[in-house]
C-alpha cells in the first residue's frame, strides 16, 4: 500500500506542477518553448530538467483551457517562434495553483518533520 | 502516419512542426555556443528533445477539434483491440445479437399488429360501438337501439352495423366454407374503402326484398372467380339465395376479417327486440370530434333509450373504443408480454456483456494507465471506450436484424390463427427505426457503463500493480458478482413468467370438457339448404331433415365408425360459435304467437333464465359420452309434428330449478331460432365445458335438430368415434358426402386438431416466453459461470496456500461454490420479489392458478438455483484440482 501511495504523489505532483510552473515561467513576460525549457532549468539551479514530451502538450492544454495565447514572433537571432502569452484567467489559475501548492507543501512537510510512522517511505 | 490524423488542420500541424523546428534551432544554436561542433550539437537536441512523432500526437490530442480525428482513429483501435481479443468479441456480439434479433422479431409483430395504422383514410376516426351494460360489460347492439343512435347523434358522419358467418358459397369454380358479411347502409362509407372494381351497394339493393347484391374480396374474385372483368355474368349463391356480383373489393381490404363476400344487410328484416344483440356497429366520428365527446354523445341517447324501456333493455350506456384498439383488444396483452419477455432477454444479455466489459477493463488497466500517463485525459480514454462499445454493439445490432429477419420468416408457422392483421409481418422501415435506436441505446449504455467506469479507476495504482496481484481488482469482482446478481434476478423474473403461463397450460390441457376427446373426428359442413325460418312441421326443416339422415345414414354404414353425433357448433373448440339468450318458463301460461307478445311477457316479469342454445341429434351424448342423468333421452318419437322436446345441462337444472325436478318444465326460446313452438324438458344431461376449457360448464338447453333444423347461425358438425385410423374413413365418408349432398363444402379433422386451434394463442404465448426465457437462463449461466471462473483463476494463488497449509478438496469447492451461491440467492432474493410485482400483469393470461402460484415460484427459484449451482461447479472443480506447488508459483 506505501508503495503504491508514494507512486501516486510523485506522479500527481510532476501533473499540476508543470502546469503551474510554465505560467509562472511566462508571468515574466511571453516566452516560446525552448525559452520556457532553459528558464525553468536555470531558476531551479538545474535541477529541473523539463521533458518537451511533456511541455508541448501541456501548453497547447494551456492555451485550450485559455489560459495562455500564443503568436508568432521573430526571436533576437531572426528565428521564427512561437511566443506564448499568460492571459488574466491564466494568472488566476495560476495564483489558486500556488495557493494549492503551498497547502501541499506544508501538509507532506509537516508530515515529513513531524510524527515518525508517516516518515517511514 | 499521415493518415493518423486526416482531420487535424494542415495548418495545424504545419505551425507545430515549425514549433519544433523552432526549438530544435534555438537548441542547436545554444549548444554550438557551448563550444559542440554542429552535427554533435544537432543530435544532443534531438536527444534531448525525444520522440517527435509521440509529441505530435500527443499535442493533436489536445486540439478541440480533433474529435473526428479520434473517432475513426479509436475505431480502428477498437476494431484492432476486438481482433485481438476474438473470444471476448465473439461472446459480447453473439450475446447482444441474440438479444437484439429477439427484440426486431417480436417488435415487428407488435408493429404489425399493434401500432401500424388501418388501411383507412383518417382511420383514427373510425371506432367500434357497443351497447353498454350496467355492469360494465360490452355487448353487440339490437336494431332498434343502433337505429337510435344512429338517428340521434350528432357527433358521427357514418355509422354502421355489420355481422357475418361463416358459411357455403356457390357459384365460383368450387363451393367454399368462408365467412359472408352482412353490412348495412353506410358500412363502405364508414371505412371510406371504394371497390375496386364495380360498385358498392346502392339504396335500391338496401332494403327489405330487394334484389340480392354482393361485393366479394380480392382474394375470393381472384381464386374462385377467375379474375373476370364482366362482373354482371357471376352469380352467387348462398343459403339458398342467387346474388349478383356487383363489386371487388381492392386487394388487401380485409374487414370484418376474412369475409369473403358482403351482403346487404337490410336484405334481413329489422328485429325490434331490444335486447337482440344481433349486430357489431362501426361508426366515423366527425372531424374535430374527440372519441370521448363521441361517447358521451352516445351515453346520452343510451341513457334516454334505458330511461324509456327501463330493465327490459341491456344497456345503460355506449361503449366507444378506436377500431384500432378495438382489433386487437384481446391479443394486445399477449403482445405486451412477449415485448416483456424480449426486453428482459436484452437486459441481461447487456448486463452479461457489462460483466465481460468489466473483466476486460480490469485486464487493460495497465494499458489505459500507460495512455493516460502519457496525457491522454480521461475523456479522451473514455471515449475510447465509448468508441468501443459502440462497434461492439453496432456488429452486434446488424446480426441482431439479421436474426430477426430470419425470426419473421420462422414466425408465421408458430403464429395463431386468430392473430389480426399478422399478413403485414415484416422488416420495414419502422422495425429498421427500432433496432437503429435499440442497438444505438444498448451501445450508449455499455459505452458510458466502460467509460464510467474507467474513469473511476486508480489509473496509476494499477501501472504499478502487476497484472495478476489482487490490487484494485476486487472492486471490479464486486461490481460483476453485482452485475450477475441482476442478471439472475431478472432471469427469474422471465422463467416465473414462463412457469406460470406453462402451469397454467397445463391445467388447461388437463381440464376434461366433459367428454372424452380420444379417437374423436370432426366433419365440418354446410348444406345448401338451411330454412332461413324454422316452424312446426315446416317444409324447409323436414327436406334438411330428410337431407341430413340420408347423410348419417350412408356415414354410419362405412366400416369403422362406431358412433356419431350431429351438432349445430362444436363444443369447446367452436364455443364462440354457440349464442346465448333468454328463454321464458311458461308455468302453465300461453306460449306466445309473435315476437311482440314474447317481448311483453318479458317486461311483464315471466320467469325467466338464460342459457346456451344447442341443437344436437341423440348420437351426439351417445358419441361423446355426455351421460343423461335425469329422464329420458331425444327419441324417434319426437318428430317434427309431436311436442318439440329439450334436454338441459346439470348446471342449468342446478342453477335454475335448484329444489324442483326440471323434467316436464314448458319454456319459450323461439328468440333463438325464430320458431315460437314452446320446448318441454325431458331430460338432464352431464355437463359440458361448451364455451371452452378456461371457462366452468355453462347451462345450456338442447333442442333436438329433426323437430327445430339447423338454423342459420349454426355451423353443422358430426362428430364421429372411430376404430379405424382417419385415413381409412376420410375417403369413403368424403365420397358419401359427395354423392348426397354434392354442393356442401365439407372439412375433416380431429377433436384434438380443433382443440389444437382453439388453444394455439396460448400456445403461442407459451412457446415464445419459454424460449426466451430458456436462452435468458443460458445467458445467465454463462454469466454466473464467467464470474466464478475469473474468481478461480485471480484466487489460484490463495487455493495454493490454503490446500499447502492443509485445507482439502472439499474445503477449496466450498470456497469457490459460496463466491456463486451468494450471487444466486441475492439474485434469487431480489427476482422473487419483483416477481410479486410483475406477475400481476400476467393474470388475464392464467388459468387455474394464482399469480403467485407458489409451486412455480419454488419451482422456478430452485432450477434457477441448480443452474447456477452447475455454472458455478466447473470452475469449482478446476479449482479443486489445483496442484499446491504450481499454484503457489503461480504469478
Amino acid at each position: 500500500m506505501n508503495t503504491k501511495n508514494q507512486y501516486r504523489n510523485r506522479i500527481e505532483l510532476l501533473q499540476g506542477t508543470l502546469d503551474m510552473l510554465i505560467l509562472r515561467a511566462l508571468q515574466w513576460g511571453p516566452q516560446h518553448g525552448y525559452g520556457i525549457v532553459q528558464s525553468l532549468r536555470t531558476q531551479s539551479g538545474d535541477v529541473l530538467q523539463v521533458e518537451t514530451g511533456s511541455l508541448y502538450p501541456a501548453l497547447h492544454r494551456l492555451e485550450r483551457q485559455g489560459w495562455v495565447r500564443s503568436d508568432w514572433k521573430l526571436t533576437e537571432s531572426k528565428q521564427r517562434a512561437r511566443y506564448y502569452r499568460i492571459t488574466p484567467s491564466g494568472k488566476k489559475q495560476l495564483a489558486f495553483d500556488l495557493s494549492r501548492w503551498e497547502r501541499i507543501v506544508a501538509a507532506i512537510g509537516a508530515i515529513m518533520h513531524g510524527s515518525p510512522e508517516g516518515g517511514e517511505a | 502516419m499521415r493518415l493518423r490524423w486526416p482531420f487535424v488542420s494542415s495548418h495545424r500541424k504545419q505551425e507545430l512542426q515549425e514549433e519544433i523546428e523552432a526549438h530544435l534551432q534555438m537548441s542547436v544554436a545554444d549548444h554550438v555556443a557551448a563550444g559542440e561542433s554542429e552535427d554533435f550539437a544537432r543530435q544532443s537536441s534531438l536527444r534531448e528533445f525525444g520522440s517527435v512523432p509521440l509529441i505530435q500526437d500527443v499535442a493533436y490530442e489536445t486540439w478541440g477539434w480533433t474529435r473526428l480525428d479520434h473517432f475513426s482513429h479509436d475505431f480502428r483501435y477498437a476494431i484492432r483491440q476486438l481482433r485481438r481479443s476474438p473470444g471476448f468479441a465473439l461472446s459480447a456480439i453473439s450475446t447482444l445479437a441474440l438479444g437484439i434479433g429477439a427484440c426486431v422479431a417480436i417488435f415487428s409483430v407488435a408493429e404489425a399488429v399493434l401500432l401500424r395504422p388501418l388501411p383507412y383514410p383518417k382511420y383514427q376516426r373510425i371506432v367500434r360501438i357497443w351497447e353498454q351494460a350496467p355492469d360494465g360489460h360490452r355487448i353487440n347492439v339490437a336494431d332498434p337501439n343502433f337505429d337510435d343512435f344512429r338517428a340521434a347523434n350528432t357527433t358521427f358522419s357514418n355509422m354502421a352495423e355489420y355481422n357475418w358467418a361463416t358459411t357455403s358459397i356457390l357459384g365460383g369454380n368450387e363451393p367454399i366454407r368462408a365467412n359472408v358479411a352482412a353490412v348495412s347502409r353506410g358500412f363502405f362509407p364508414t371505412l371510406r374503402v371504394q371497390p375496386f372494381l364495380g360498385r358498392g351497394f346502392i339504396p335500391q339493393e338496401q332494403h327489405f326484398g330487394a334484389s340480392p347484391a354482393a361485393v366479394v374480396s380480392f382474394g375470393y374474385w381472384k381464386q374462385h372467380l377467375g379474375s373476370a372483368e364482366d362482373l354482371f355474368k357471376l352469380h352467387l349463391t348462398i343459403e339458398g339465395t342467387i346474388y349478383s356480383v356487383v363489386g371487388v373489393m381492392p386487394e388487401g381490404y380485409d374487414f370484418p376479417e376474412k369475409a369473403a363476400v358482403w351482403i346487404p344487410r337490410e336484405l334481413e328484416p329489422e328485429l325490434t327486440s331490444r335486447t337482440a344483440h344481433n349486430y357489431h356497429a362501426i361508426g366515423r366520428i366527425r372531424d374535430g370530434v374527440t372519441v370521448a365527446q363521441a361517447r358521451a354523445n352516445l351515453d346520452t341517447i343510451a341513457r334516454r333509450i334505458r330511461a324509456r324501456y327501463g330493465s327490459n333493455v341491456d344497456l345503460s350506456d355506449a361503449a366507444v373504443v378506436p377500431l384500432s384498439e378495438a382489433m386487437v383488444g384481446n391479443v394486445r396483452p399477449a403482445l405486451l408480454t412477449l415485448l416483456g419477455a424480449v426486453g428482459l432477454l436484452l437486459l441481461v444479455a447487456c448486463t452479461n456483456v457489462a460483466g465481460l466489459l468489466v473483466a476486460r477493463t480490469s485486464a487493460r488497466r495497465k494499458e489505459l494507465a500507460l495512455r493516460s500517463a502519457l496525457g491522454s485525459s480521461r475523456r479522451r480514454l473514455a471515449q475510447q471506450l465509448l468508441v468501443e462499445g459502440l462497434v461492439l454493439s453496432f456488429s452486434a445490432g446488424g446480426l441482431g436484424l439479421l436474426l430477426g429477419a430470419v425470426g419473421i420468416r420462422l414466425l408465421p408457422a408458430t403464429l395463431p390463427a386468430n392473430l389480426p392483421r399478422q399478413q403485414g409481418i415484416a422488416v420495414n422501415f419502422s422495425v429498421l427505426l427500432f433496432s437503429l435506436v435499440l442497438t444505438a441505446l444498448v451501445a450508449v449504455s455499455l459505452g458510458l457503463f466502460a467509460a464510467l467506469r474507467a474513469g473511476g479507476n486508480d489509473l496509476l495504482g494499477s501501472l504499478t500493480a502487476s497484472a495478476r496481484s489482487h490490487t484494485g481488482t476486487q472492486a471490479g469482482q464486486r461490481l460483476r458478482r453485482g452485475l450477475v446478481s441482476i442478471e439472475i434476478a431478472i432471469t427469474l423474473v422471465t422463467l416465473m413468467g414462463a412457469g406460470l403461463l406453462a402451469r397454467s397450460f397445463l391445467q388447461l390441457v388437463s381440464t376434461s370438457p366433459g367428454f372424452s376427446q380420444k379417437d374423436l373426428m370432426v366433419v365440418q359442413f354446410s348444406l345448401p339448404t338451411t330454412p332461413q325460418t324454422g316452424g312446426p312441421g315446416s317444409a324447409s326443416v323436414t327436406r334438411q331433415v330428410h337431407e341430413i339422415d340420408t347423410l348419417l345414414d350412408r356415414l354410419r354404414a362405412i366400416p369403422g365408425i362406431a358412433n356419431l353425433g350431429l351438432t349445430g357448433a362444436l363444443p369447446v373448440a367452436g364455443g364462440d360459435d354457440l349464442s346465448d339468450g333468454i328463454f321464458i318458463i311458461l308455468d302453465g301460461h300461453k306460449p306466445p304467437t309473435n315476437f311482440d307478445e314474447f317481448g311483453r311477457m318479458i317486461e311483464n316479469h315471466s320467469p325467466t333464465g338464460e342459457a346456451l342454445y344447442a341443437i344436437a341429434d341423440q348420437g351426439y351424448f351417445q358419441t361423446l359420452g355426455i351421460p343423461l342423468l335425469h329422464g329420458r333421452m331425444f327419441g324417434e318419437a319426437d318428430g317434427p309434428n309431436s311436442t318439440n322436446v329439450a334436454l338441459i345441462s346439470q348446471t342449468l337444472a342446478r342453477e335454475r330449478w335448484p329444489h324442483q325436478s326440471p323434467i316436464g318444465q314448458i319454456l319459450e326460446f323461439g328468440n333463438m331460432d325464430g320458431n315460437l313452438n314452446p320446448i318441454t324438458v325431458v331430460g338432464v344431461v352431464g355437463d359440458v365445458r361448451a364455451q371452452g376449457l378456461n371457462a366452468p360448464p355453462s347451462p345450456v338447453i338442447y333442442v333436438d335438430y329433426r323437430q327445430r333444423g339447423m338454423d342459420l347461425n349454426s355451423s353443422p358438425s358430426i362428430l364421429l368415434r372411430a376404430t379405424l385410423p382417419a385415413s381409412s374413413i376420410i375417403p369413403a365418408a368424403r365420397s358419401a358426402f359427395h354423392q348426397e349432398v354434392p354442393n356442401a363444402p365439407v372439412a375433416f379433422s380431429t377433436f384434438a386438431d380443433e382443440m389444437g386451434g382453439w388453444m394455439a394463442d396460448r400456445r403461442f404465448l407459451l412457446f415464445l416466453v419459454g424460449s426466451f426465457a430458456v436462452i435468458t437462463l443460458i445467458i445467465a449461466a454463462v454469466g454466473i459461470y464467467g464470474v466464478v471462473a475469473y474468481f478461480v483463476s485471480r484466487r489460484t494463488q490463495e487455493i495454493g496456500i490454503r490446500m499447502a497449509i492443509g485445507a482439502d478438496r472439499g474445503d477449496v469447492l466450498r470456497l469457490v461454490l459460496k463466491e456463486g451461491v451468494q450471487m444466486t440467492a441475492l439474485g434469487i432474493l431480489t427476482g422473487l420479489f419483483v416477481s410479486i410485482f410483475a406477475a400481476r400483469f400476467l393474470k388475464s393470461m392464467l388459468f387455474g392458478i394464482s399469480a403467485y402460484d407458489p409451486m412455480t415460484f419454488c419451482a422456478v427459484s430452485g432450477l434457477l438455483f441448480l443452474v447456477a449451482l452447475t455454472a458455478s461447479y466447473f470452475p469449482a472443480r478446476r479449482a479443486m484440482l489445483v496442484d499446491p506447488m504450481t499454484a503457489l508459483r503461480y504469478e
